[in-house]
This record gives C-alpha cells, structure tokens and sequence, in this order.
C-alpha cells in the first residue's frame, strides 16, 4: 500500500472570478431582455438580440462553465490542475472580451471595438484549451471523458475563431458567403460542439459519483462521441459548401442519436443508483435535459417554416432552458463546496462545520426552479402566439430568476465561519 | 472496518475509531467510518498513529479537507503520537463498503 498524493483543488482565486462574473452577466442578460424584450418578435439577426444571445453563450454560460471545469477537470482527469495562473488570465481576458463584444452588438458599432472584443475572447479561449491539454496530458488507455473534453475545447476555438472573423466581416466583408449562413455554422459549433460535448464529459462523470451510481458501459459513450462528432462535422460541412438543403434534417438525426445514447447513459446511471434521493439543485439540472430535446424537436419547424418565431423559440430553449437550467442547478453542487473547502479545509473535525448545502438557501433554489418553469412557459407562449404582454410578463419573471439566483449565489460568497464554533463538536 | 477484541491496541483502536465517526464527507453527509473509507488503525509503529484509508473518488476536490479532518480529531487524542494518514487506492472504494448504519443514512 503506498502514501499517495491525493491532488489539490485548485485555489478559490482561479474558480471564484468565473463565478462572480458569470452572475452577473446572467442578471444583465435579463435586464437586457426587459429593455428591448421587442427583438423577441423580430428576426434574429437584430443587435440587440445578438447582445443578448452573446451574453448568454459567453458572459454567462461559458465563464461559469469555464469557472467549473477548472474546478472539475482535476476530477475527470485525476491530475492537478495545470496552471491556475493561466486561469485566472483566461478570466480577465474572457471578461474584457465579452464586455467588448456585448457592447458593440447592442449599439452595433462594427468595426475596431467589435474586433477587439473577438480577439480577447479568442485569447482567453487559447488560455483555457492549453490549460486543459496540459491537464488532460497523455493517456494511455481510452478514456471518453476526457476525448469529449478535448474535442469540446477544439469545437470552442473553432466556433469562436468563425466568430472573430464574422466580427471583421462585418466592418470589412471578405467571406465569399452570405453573413447569416455563416453565422448558423458558428451558433451550431458553439452549442453542439462546445455546450454539448463538454456537458456530456462533465455529467456522465460526476452524475454517477452525486448518485453513487454503478459504473455504466462505456461504449454507449463511444458511440454518443462518434454520432455527435459526425453529425456535426457533416452539417458544417456541407452547409458550407452546398448551402442550406434537406441533408441537415439527416444530420440532426444523426445527431440526435448521439445525445440519446449519452442521455440513455445519464438514466442508466440515474435508474441504478444507490443514494434515491435527488437534491433540488440536481434534479433541476436533469430537467434542463427537457429543453435540449425540445429544441431538437423545434428543428424541423426552423428549417421548413420560414417563420422567424421558431428560430428564436429553438434558442430560447437552448440558452435559456437547456443551458440556463444546467447551470441554475450546478451552481449549487459546486460553487457551495468551493466556499466549504476554502473556510473549513484545515479545521474540519476541530471546529463544528456547516455543511457546503448549509451555505445555500434551498428554498430560494426552489422558488427559482418555479419561476424558472413559468418564465420559460410564458415567454415561450408569448413567442409563438406573438404576444407582447406575455413576452413581457416572461420576461419579468426571467427577470425575477435572475434576482433569486445572484441572491443565493452572494450568501454563498459571503459565507463566514462563525465566532460562535465549538472548538470540542464534532460535524 | 472491524477491530479485533484480542487485539493488542483494542482500547486505543476503539478510541480512534469513535473519533473518526465525526469526520463527515461534506457530499455525502455520512461519516467516513459508516462510508467505508477508513480500511485500517494501526499504532504498531512508536509515536505514530497510522490511519489507511482511501477517498470515493481519486482526486476529490474534498479529499484534502477529509485528510485534514482525521488529523485534527486524533491529534488532541493521542497527543504522544504522530497521526500518519496514508491514503490508498487499491483496493479501490465502492459503495458495497458503506456499513448498514451507513445505508440506512443514505436511505438505502
């Protein structure tokens, strides 16, 4: 039996900015949405949509996702994490960046400022993928997880690289394509091969470990890889070289195949657990899975109706209840234990601790969830039936969400170890 | 984990093992000894304590505060002994280690 090291969390400094940021660009986000809720009932391509949709993929989904897999990735890959330092620089310049990009879309000042914002983000997404190369390192055996991780990464600087050059393309045009084509491939990258790919790496990880779940064969993985990976390689590829056809209905079943092997993996693991109870902050990330499915379902209506509803109802699902729901819900599975570990490391056993769920409060996260459930209902009613009062009411209670979620995330952060402790109890 | 009646250190061993019933996997919310984490007590060593155990999972962002958590219950406890913690992965923990006390806690 050997005394081995048993790897260190990376320091709060490198997770924490992620965080705090991400909050609040998810409560901008939905003062965005309260201030022209109106681009909800135009095409998509308006400049106050694209500010909006930009704050939801990267001033809030990718800087909290980011925040998280540095904290996770030492998990999946069973290695510390490669360099904090190179974290942190990865936050300052997503943070610039995605204040540079926003900006401009929403007074839609193309030209050196948009650029700017693209390089930024460009940079902070080079930060992150050697820090996760250098995380990942070699592995000798197959390891799906950390293949997803990888690949998730690529998808990333691809999809934001298309989107540096959109930006230049838009003060200076050069690429030979019509912009909004463009523009699809580069949304597609980002959710399919980036949100997707490494949600499925992340969840089929730690679902299981949160639910003492039995290890589940790995080839329904292989296979979800393999049917994510084509499906989305041929839907770029022959959008760009053959313009938009029937083929991409193809594609997205193909696509679709894939998720439903990972999801078939999630239920396998969630059907054979051992710990039957499921906490809230959990079962509101396996609902968020409802809306990735809904919006696959809304595919068709995209494609076939020329209806601009449909395009803003199937990103409506994607950012805001697929992605949203995600992180509304692991948020509290891991920034709570960031805090915990950071105040109670080094005198746990010596003091009477709380626990990291003690540092939340559950029935904010549970009137969250509710109006979570009614806002995206409202909203998406409001969408299709082309209502402005109930496109404004789901709004307001988006609005509401965003406000119950940076409360409980700010008691989190500002969690203190008491005076009063026990010096003799026990937890 | 099990301790021997006839064993040498049955007193000390029971001691130990009492006091690392308060060191909770903050996760879980079950103590290590119900989780099966702790697989031996050893004080054949002078001056040392030497506990063997092992974590759920291989690089658990918790694991340092754990480690931290057997040290700080035992120190004031044997204060002539050194409190060695030595984790190990083999064998590798599985959830069949938790105890009944254990499962019921889980609702098992």
């Amino acid at each position: 039996m050997d005394n081995v090291r048993i790897g260190k969390a990376p320091p709060v400094w490198a997770v924490l900015p992620f965080f705090a940021a991400g909050t609040i660009f998810f409560l901008a986000m939905a003062v965005m949405l309260l201030l022209s809720g109106d681009s909800l009932r135009g095409n998509y391509f308006d400049p106050r949509l694209l500010a909006i949709v930009h704050t939801a993929a990267i001033g809030w989904g990718t800087m909290i996702i980011f925040g998280a897999a540095y904290q996770l990735l030492p998990v999946v890959c069973e290695r510390d994490l490669y360099s904090p330092r190179l974290a942190l620089l990865s936050f300052v310049l997503l943070l610039a960046g995605a204040v540079l990009l926003i900006g401009s879309f929403w007074y839609f000042r193309t030209g050196p400022l948009m650029i700017a914002g693209g390089i930024l983000v460009v940079l902070s997404v080079l930060s992150y993928c050697i820090n996760l190369y250098g995380t990942v390192g070699i592995f000798h055996k197959p390891d799906i997880q950390r293949l997803f991780l990888l690949s998730s990464a690529a998808w990333l600087l691809f999809t934001v690289t298309i989107g540096l050059l959109l930006a230049v393309n838009l003060a200076y045009p050069f690429i030979g394509r019509p912009h909004l084509e463009i523009l699809t491939l580069h949304a597609h990258a980002g959710l399919a091969g980036w949100f997707l790919q490494l949600i499925t790496s992340i969840a089929s990880r730690l679902l299981p470990m949160f639910l003492l779940g039995k290890p589940r064969p790995g080839k329904w993985l292989q296979w979800s890889f393999l049917l994510q990976q084509t499906g989305l390689v041929l839907f770029l590829a022959d959008s760009y070289f053959n313009g938009s056809s029937w083929r991409v209905m193809l594609y997205a079943a193909v696509f679709s195949a894939g998720i439903f092997l990972f999801m078939y993996y999630l239920y396998s693991a969630f059907r054979g657990r051992l710990r039957k109870t499921v906490d809230l902050p959990m079962k509101q990330s396996l609902f968020s899975f409802v809306f990735l499915w809904l919006a696959i379902a809304c595919a068709p209506a995209v494609y076939f109706l020329t209806d601009s509803r449909w395009t803003v109802i199937y990103g409506l699902l994607l950012f805001c209840g697929w992605i949203s729901g995600l992180i509304l819900g692991q948020t509290f599975k891991t920034l709570p234990f960031i805090i915990w570990n950071f105040h109670y490391k080094a005198v746990n056993g010596k003091i009477k601790t709380p626990l990291p769920r003690d540092l939340y409060s559950a029935s904010l996260v549970r009137w969250q969830l509710t109006g979570f459930i009614l806002s995206l209902a409202v909203l998406g009613t409001g969408i299709i039936a082309d209502r402005a009062m109930l496109i404004r009411s789901g709004v307001w209670l988006w609005l509401i969400v965003a406000v119950l979620y940076m409360w409980n995330v700010s008691r989190i952060f500002s969690h203190r170890i008491k005076n009063n402790t026990d010096e003799s109890g026990h937890t | 984990m099990k301790v021997d009646i006839h064993d040498p250190f049955f007193s000390q061993k029971m001691t130990a093992l009492h006091a690392l019933h308060g060191v909770m996997d903050p996760e879980l919310f079950i103590n290590i000894i119900d989780l099966g984490l702790v697989y031996d007590i050893s004080f054949l060593e002078e001056e040392k304590i030497i506990i063997i155990m092992t974590l759920s999972t291989p690089h658990c962002p918790l694991g340092e505060a754990i480690r931290s958590g057997v040290g700080n219950v035992l120190r004031p406890l044997f204060p002539e002994r050194e409190a060695e913690i030595r984790i190990v992965w083999e064998p590798a923990w599985s959830p069949a280690m938790i105890t009944e006390a254990g499962k019921q806690e889980l609702g098992i």
